[in-house]
């Protein structure tokens, strides 16, 4: 499971439950605040998470920021935090077994990946008219290969006679 | 257009809004967000940066200083979040704890 697929997985769940009914999304409700992100300064955030990116720059909404201390508290409508400010995250528990799904989804995929493997074959193909040149300086290279050897020997030679 | 698809956030919604950008070091800004770009540096008009403690840099005092017509580079912004809607609230945890 990567750590990024599990955010991935996250990001949609607490926003569904905002318009969602169904039994989980309710479920989910009683955990909204529980996307908890601290930064590196210790200042924490909890809230809904909207979008992450690759970066793990994050899109929360209903925040509440809490100072490193815990004494102060801010609530704000969104906000946007830079992925490489973040110490960690907290993430709802269920979202745990939603990641499993989708990986296992993605190995129910694997079979779609031979068409990927047919891509590369093209991809070959496609890099086959420069490895066809490198292929033929290999095969002349066999046979040069003595000559060449006899020049760098003759080389090492001069160096040790200098 | 791809470019601006990179960002989780789209900035747009903030242009001519007041803004508030937290970034690195500390530092704490409000501005209107007049302009932004892919690599989120920003322009904000009216700057008014929140000055700290000099005691204990990591609180922010009500003491204010202006800073005018700034640009933020993009790198050192932690934090973007509107102004409107933002206030500072008692502990909503120990009710929440509670229930």
């Amino acid at each position: 499971m990567l750590p990024l697929s599990l955010l991935k997985t996250a990001q949609g769940h607490p926003m569904l439950s905002l318009d969602g009914e169904n039994e989980w999304e309710i479920g989910t409700r009683s955990f909204n605040l529980s996307q908890l992100v601290e930064l590196k300064n210790g200042e924490t955030y909890n809230g809904h998470l909207v979008n992450c990116d690759t970066w793990m720059n994050i899109h929360l909404r209903e925040v509440i920021c809490t100072s490193k201390d815990g004494d102060r508290f801010w609530r704000m409508p969104e906000c946007y935090i830079r992925g490489n400010t973040i110490k960690y995250l907290r993430v709802p528990d269920e979202v745990i077994d939603k990641v499993q799904e989708e990986t296992k989804s993605r190995s129910d995929r694997k079979p779609p990946g031979v068409g990927r493997g047919r891509g590369r074959g093209r991809d070959e193909n496609v890099a086959g008219r420069p490895s066809r040149g490198i292929g033929r300086g290999i095969d002349d290279g066999g046979s040069r290969g003595g000559r060449g050897r006899g020049v760098s020997g003759n080389r090492g030679g001069g160096r040790g006679r200098g | 257009m791809s470019a601006r698809k990179e960002t989780v956030l789209d900035l747009a919604k903030f242009v001519d809004k007041g803004v508030q950008v937290k970034l690195t070091g500390g530092r704490q800004v409000a501005g209107t967000l007049k302009g932004y770009d892919q690599l989120l540096n920003l322009v904000l008009d009216e700057a008014v940066e929140f000055v700290r403690d000099p005691d204990d840099p990591l609180k922010t005092t009500d003491q204010t200083r202006r800073l005018g017509l700034i640009v933020c580079r993009g790198t050192a912004v932690m934090l973007v979040s509107p102004t409107d809607g933002t206030d500072e609230i008692a502990n909503p945890f120990v009710q929440s704890d509670g229930a």
